[in-house]
C-alpha cells in the first residue's frame, strides 16, 4: 500500500503531476553530467506556486530531502537528488503570467524555457539578454539558480543583472513574495542572495525579468587562426584597447571538427586551428567604426581571414554552431566532462597552453571553448563512462585544471556552479571560516537542510559549524 | 528476441551517441504534454540503454508505453548536435520489444490482419474501404464505433470515401503535357489511392505541367514505412524488396530505371533509407542503396526541375476565394526526416497571386504520426492542440501540407474545432495554378 505522505502529495498535484514508477524515475538519475547519478524516490511536476508551496509542506512534515530540477541540463550534477527523496520539476510550470514591453519587465514561471522568453519578447523588439549556450532548452529558473552566464553576457551580464523579483517557496511551504517592488532592492537584498544558491535555499516558482532592447544593429565576426595562441593574444588585445564587443568566443580545432559534422555545421574551416567569434552592437555608426577598428587589431595578431557575417541567416549559423558545440562532442565520444574556470584574461593563453598539456600527459581527448572575454574557459573532455580507468584520468585532470586555474588566481566555474561535482574542490579556494559562514547562510534559509542537500558547500564545513555552536567551548 | 540477452534489444551503439545535454526537450511533443523526462528523447534513449545495461528490464511495461507514446516524429534528430540517430532506434526497440511485451489477443490480431494481409495488397485494402465507405454513408460506422472505445472519435473522424469512381489507379502513361523534358514514376501507395486519389492525379498532373510524362507502377502497394515505424521489421524488410523490385521494373528505352516521385512525407523518407534497412542483407543492399537514390520527394523534384518559364497562377478573382492567405506546415518526415524545407515554401512563392503566411509552430509535429492517431487518439489530439492555435493565429484560409496524414489530422481537428478553413496538399494546390486560364 502506499505510504499515506504520498497519496497525500497526489492528492495536491493530481495523477499526471506526480511520477513514482522506478523505470520512469530512472530517467531522473543525472542532469548534464552523467557520471554522478542517483534516483529520486518520487518525482513531482506542480502546475502552481499553490501546489508547490502545499507539497512542501507535506515534505517538511515528514523530513524529506528535495531537489528543485528545470530541464536538467545541469554541468555539474546540481540537479542530482544525492540523497535521494523527492524530485520537484519545474516542467510543467511554463507560462509567461505577464509581458509589459514598456517597462520592459516580464514576470514567468519558473520552468518556461530561456528562449521561449526571448520569443515571446520578439514582437516588441526585446528579448532576455543572457544567452546561455543552452538556453533552447535550460530553464529561467535553472538559470536564476545558477546564475548562468552566456556569450552575451559578456555586454549584457550575467543573469543576476537580469533578475527584478522573485516568488520563492521555503522548505516549510512558506511563499515568500519578493517581487515587489521592481526598483533598487530596499534592505537585504534577499533577491541577490537567492541567484546563484543552486537550489539550496528554497524553490523559485515566479521570476521577474528585465527584458532588453534588440540592438539596432549587429555585425558578428569570425576569425580564423592558424593557432590558438594568437586567438588568446587576439583577445587580449581587443580588451586592452577598450574596445566592446557584446561577445568573444574562441572555439579550437577538435570543436570545429565536431561541430562542422554536426546539424550546426556554422561554415567555420576546418583546417583552422582555432576561431574567433565576435559580436558588435549598437547604432549602425557604432558598428561600423567598431568593425572597422576591430579588424585590424584582429589581423595584427595574424588572423588568416576576417569575415563578417553578411545576412541574418549567416550570423544565426555561426553562433548556432558555437552553441551546439558542447552537444557535437557526442561524436567524439560517449561523454564529456566540462570544465568551467575562470582565469584574468590576461592568463588565458598561459593556461591554455598548460590544459593541453595536461590532456597530453593523461591521453585524454580534450576540446576547448571559451567566454574569452570573461576569461571563462571549458576545457571538454570526452571520454567513456564505462572505461574506468579512463574517467579516474579525466577527473585528476579536472582537478589539475581547476588547481591551475585557482593558482593563476582564477575561480572553479565561470557558471556552471559547484553542485556536486566540485564540491571537494571549494575546500581549495576557500578557508574554514569561509565555508562556515556560507552554512550560516545556508542554515538561515533552510535550517534542516533539506533543499539540494550535499551541494555546494562540503559537508565537513556545515558540521563543523554545527558542533561549534552547540558546544560553545569548543570555539577557538 | 533474447531477453537473458538485453543488449540485442535495442541498438546499444547508437545510443552511446546521447551525450545527455538536454537540447531535444523542448521541441519534443511528448513531452511538452506531460513534462515528464521518461516520455523526452533524451530519457528514451537513457531507458533504452538502462534496458541494454541491465537496469531497466527489456519486458518492462513502463518502459514499452514510453516507446509506444512516441510519435517517432523525429524532431529531436533535427535539434540534436550529436546526430543521435533517434527514428533508427526506436524502429529498432520496437521491433525487438514487440516480441517481448505482451500485447492483448484482440490487438495483436488486428496488427496482423492491418499489417500483413490489408496493407500490402490493393485488392484487399480496395475491399476494406469499400466497407468502410458503405459502413459510412449507411450509418453502419456510427452504430458500431462506440464499440471502439477510445478509438471511436478516431473512426468516426476518417475522411468519408471517395466513391468508385475516383479511386481507379492511375493510368499506366500520363504523358507530359508540354515539350517533355523526361520520364518518372510515383509511389501510388496503399491507402492513398483509396482515400486521396485526387492527390496522385494531382501529382501527375503538375509534373506532367512542368514536362514529365510519369508512368504508373502496376500493381505495387505498400512500402513498408508503417511497418518500420511500428516495431514490424521483418514485414517492413520483405516490404522493401517487393518495392525495389516492383520499381527498378520502370525504367527508360536505355533501361535506366526510373526516378521515383513521393508525395507521402513519411513513405519517401522510408524508402531513401532502404540502403540502411537492407544494409544486412549482402543479396540487397547495393540495389537498395542505389533505389533509395532515386526517391525524390514531390517538392523536392518538382523546384529542382521545374522550367523558368512555368509559371503558376491563381487567378485573383477566383484564386483569391479559392486559397485565400495560404500556410504552410512542414510535415515531420519532410523536414524532419528528409531536411526538405525550402522546397515547398519556394514553390507556393511561385505561383502568382497567393499570399503565403509561416505559421507559428510549423516544424511541431501535428499528431498524425502514421497511425498513431488511430492507436492513440487522446494523445493525438493532445498534440494537435497547439497546431490548431498557431492556424488561429496565422488567420490562414488555407493550410497546405505535403503528406496525407497531416491532411487528415488537419481536416478533421479543424472540422471538430468548426473552423473555416481549406487543407490541400501542395500538389493540389500546384495542380490548379499550372491548369491553363
Ligand atoms: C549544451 C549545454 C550548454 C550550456 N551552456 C551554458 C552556458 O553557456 N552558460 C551557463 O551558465 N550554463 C550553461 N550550461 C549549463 C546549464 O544549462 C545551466 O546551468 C542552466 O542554468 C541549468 O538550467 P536547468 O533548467 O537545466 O537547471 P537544472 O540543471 O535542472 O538545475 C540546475 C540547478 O538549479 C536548481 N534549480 C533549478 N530550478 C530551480 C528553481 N526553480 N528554484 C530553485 N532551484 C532550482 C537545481 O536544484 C540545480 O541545483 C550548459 C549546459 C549544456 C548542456
Ligand atoms: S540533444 Fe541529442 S545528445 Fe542531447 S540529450 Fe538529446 S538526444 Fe542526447
Ligand atoms: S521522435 Fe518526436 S515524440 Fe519521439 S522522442 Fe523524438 S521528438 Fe519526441
Amino acid at each position: 500500500m502506499e505510504a499515506a505522505w504520498i497519496a497525500e502529495l497526489r492528492a495536491v498535484v493530481g495523477e499526471r503531476g506526480i511520477v513514482d514508477d522506478a523505470t520512469r524515475l530512472f530517467a531522473y538519475e543525472a542532469d548534464g553530467i552523467v557520471l554522478l547519478r542517483q534516483r529520486p524516490d518520487l518525482v513531482l511536476l506542480p502546475r502552481t506556486t499553490d501546489e508547490v508551496s502545499r507539497a512542501l509542506a507535506i515534505l517538511h512534515r515528514e523530513r524529506i530531502p528535495i531537489v528543485a530540477r528545470g530541464a536538467g541540463t545541469g554541468l555539474s550534477g546540481g540537479a542530482t537528488p544525492v540523497a535521494g527523496g523527492v524530485v520537484l520539476s519545474l516542467a510543467r510550470m511554463r507560462d509567461v503570467l505577464e509581458l509589459d514591453p514598456v517597462d520592459r519587465i516580464a514576470r514567468v514561471q519558473a520552468g518556461l524555457v530561456n528562449i521561449d522568453l526571448s520569443l515571446a519578447a520578439a514582437k516588441h523588439g526585446l528579448f532576455y539578454a543572457p544567452d546561455p549556450s543552452s538556453q533552447q532548452a535550460c530553464t529561467l529558473g535553472g538559470n536564476v539558480a545558477e546564475n548562468s552566464g552566456g556569450p552575451h553576457c559578456f555586454r549584457h551580464g550575467a543573469t543576476t543583472q537580469h533578475v527584478l523579483g522573485l516568488v520563492l517557496v521555503l522548505e516549510d511551504g512558506t511563499v515568500l513574495d519578493l517581487s515587489e517592488p521592481r526598483v533598487d532592492p530596499l534592505g537585504l537584498d534577499l533577491v541577490g542572495l537567492f541567484v546563484g544558491s543552486e537550489g539550496m535555499f528554497g524553490v523559485a516558482t515566479e521570476l521577474t525579468l528585465k527584458l532588453t532592447k534588440k540592438p539596432a544593429t549587429v555585425e558578428t565576426l569570425l576569425a580564423i587562426f592558424e593557432s590558438l595562441d594568437a586567438a588568446c593574444d587576439a583577445v587580449s588585445d581587443l580588451i586592452r584597447a577598450r574596445h566592446e564587443p557584446s561577445a568573444i568566443e574562441i572555439l579550437d580545432r577538435l570543436t570545429i571538427e565536431a561541430v562542422e559534422a554536426s546539424v550546426y555545421a556554422a561554415g567555420y574551416p576546418k583546417t583552422a586551428e582555432a576561431v574567433l567569434l565576435v559580436d558588435v552592437e549598437g547604432s549602425e555608426v557604432e558598428v561600423e567604426n567598431s568593425v572597422r577598428a576591430i579588424e585590424p587589431l584582429i589581423r595584427a595578431r595574424g588572423a588568416i581571414e576576417v569575415r563578417v557575417a553578411k545576412s541574418d541567416y549567416e550570423r544565426k549559423q555561426l553562433w548556432a554552431g558555437r552553441k551546439g558545440a558542447f552537444g557535437a562532442m557526442g561524436r567524439i565520444a560517449p561523454d564529456l566532462y566540462v570544465a568551467d574556470v575562470c582565469v584574468p584574461r590576461t592568463k588565458l593563453r598561459e593556461v591554455v597552453a598548460h590544459t593541453t598539456r595536461i590532456a597530453r600527459e593523461k591521453n585524454l581527448k580534450l576540446a576547448t571553448v571559451f567566454h574569452a572575454g570573461d576569461g571563462n574557459l571549458h576545457p571538454n573532455i570526452a571520454y567513456d563512462r564505462r572505461d574506468a580507468d579512463e574517467v579516474r584520468r579525466v577527473l585528476e585532470a579536472g582537478d589539475e585544471i581547476m588547481h591551475l586555474c585557482i593558482a593563476a588566481g582564477g575561480s572553479l566555474t565561470g557558471e556552471h556552479g559547484v553542485g556536486l561535482e566540485k564540491l571537494p574542490a571549494m575546500e581549495w579556494l576557500f578557508t574554514r571560516e569561509d565555508l562556515a559562514t556560507m552554512c550560516r547562510v545556508r542554515e538561515a534559509w533552510d535550517p534542516d537542510r533539506r533543499m539540494n542537500p550535499g551541494k555546494l558547500i562540503p559537508m565537513r564545513a556545515c558540521l563543523e559549524t554545527k558542533q561549534a555552536l552547540a558546544r560553545p567551548e569548543h570555539l577557538t | 528476441m533474447n531477453l537473458a540477452d538485453p543488449k540485442s534489444l535495442v541498438e546499444y551503439a547508437a545510443t552511446l551517441d546521447c551525450i545527455h545535454c538536454g537540447l531535444c526537450l523542448r521541441t519534443c511533443p511528448t513531452f511538452q504534454l506531460t513534462g515528464n523526462e521518461a516520455s523526452s528523447p533524451r530519457g528514451r534513449i537513457y531507458l533504452m540503454r538502462g534496458v541494454a545495461e541491465g537496469e531497466v528490464a527489456g519486458d518492462d511495461p513502463v518502459y514499452h508505453e514510453e516507446l509506444e507514446f512516441c510519435l517517432v516524429c523525429r524532431h529531436c534528430e533535427s535539434v540534436c548536435p550529436a546526430g543521435v540517430r533517434f527514428g533508427e532506434m526506436m524502429e529498432i526497440a520496437r521491433d525487438r520489444s514487440a516480441h517481448t511485451a505482451k500485447r492483448p489477443l484482440l490487438e495483436t490480431l488486428a496488427r496482423r490482419i492491418g499489417f500483413d494481409v490489408v496493407l500490402p495488397n490493393r485488392a484487399l485494402m480496395r475491399l476494406a474501404m469499400s466497407l468502410l465507405g458503405f459502413a459510412q454513408r449507411s450509418g453502419v460506422l456510427a452504430r458500431v464505433a462506440p464499440l471502439f472505445g477510445a478509438r471511436k472519435d478516431a473512426l468516426l473522424a476518417l475522411p468519408a470515401v471517395p466513391p468508385t469512381s475516383e479511386r481507379e489507379p492511375l493510368g499506366l502513361r500520363s504523358p507530359a503535357r508540354v515539350l517533355e523534358r523526361g520520364e518518372v514514376t510515383v509511389l501510388e501507395g496503399c491507402v492513398m489511392p483509396e482515400l486521396f486519389g485526387r492527390v496522385n492525379r494531382a501529382t501527375v498532373e503538375t509534373l506532367g505541367a512542368i514536362g514529365f510524362t510519369t508512368r504508373a507502377c502496376g500493381t505495387h502497394a505498400c512500402c513498408g514505412a508503417l511497418h518500420a515505424h511500428n516495431g514490424e521489421l521483418e514485414g517492413a524488410r520483405s516490404l522493401a524488396k517487393t518495392t525495389i523490385a516492383a520499381f527498378d521494373g520502370v525504367a527508360d528505352q536505355g533501361g535506366e530505371p526510373l526516378p521515383i516521385i513521393v508525395n507521402s512525407a513519411g513513405c519517401g523518407a522510408h524508402m531513401k533509407e532502404y540502403g540502411r534497412l537492407l544494409a544486412d542483407d549482402p543479396a540487397w543492399r547495393e540495389r537498395a542503396s542505389a533505389f533509395s537514390a532515386r526517391v525524390h520527394d514531390f517538392s523536392e523534384f518538382v523546384a529542382a526541375h521545374a522550367p523558368p518559364d512555368w509559371k503558376p497562377s491563381v487567378d485573383a478573382s477566383d484564386g483569391a476565394r479559392a486559397f485565400g492567405r495560404v500556410a504552410y506546415d512542414d510535415p515531420c518526415h519532410l523536414c524532419h526526416g528528409q531536411q526538405i524545407r525550402k522546397q515547398p515554401r519556394e514553390l507556393l512563392a511561385r505561383v502568382a497571386g497567393l499570399e503565403c503566411v509561416e505559421l507559428a509552430n510549423a516544424e511541431q509535429c501535428c499528431g498524425s504520426a502514421g497511425i498513431y492517431s488511430m492507436l492513440r487518439p487522446a494523445d493525438s489530439n493532445a498534440v494537435f492542440e497547439p497546431k490548431l492555435a498557431a492556424l488561429d493565429e496565422s488567420r490562414a484560409d488555407t493550410l497546405v501540407t505535403a503528406n496525407p496524414g497531416c491532411q487528415m489530422q488537419w481536416q478533421s481537428g479543424i472540422e471538430r474545432a468548426g473552423r473555416n478553413v481549406r487543407v490541400v496538399h501542395l500538389a493540389e494546390l500546384l495542380a490548379e495554378a499550372s491548369r491553363a486560364k
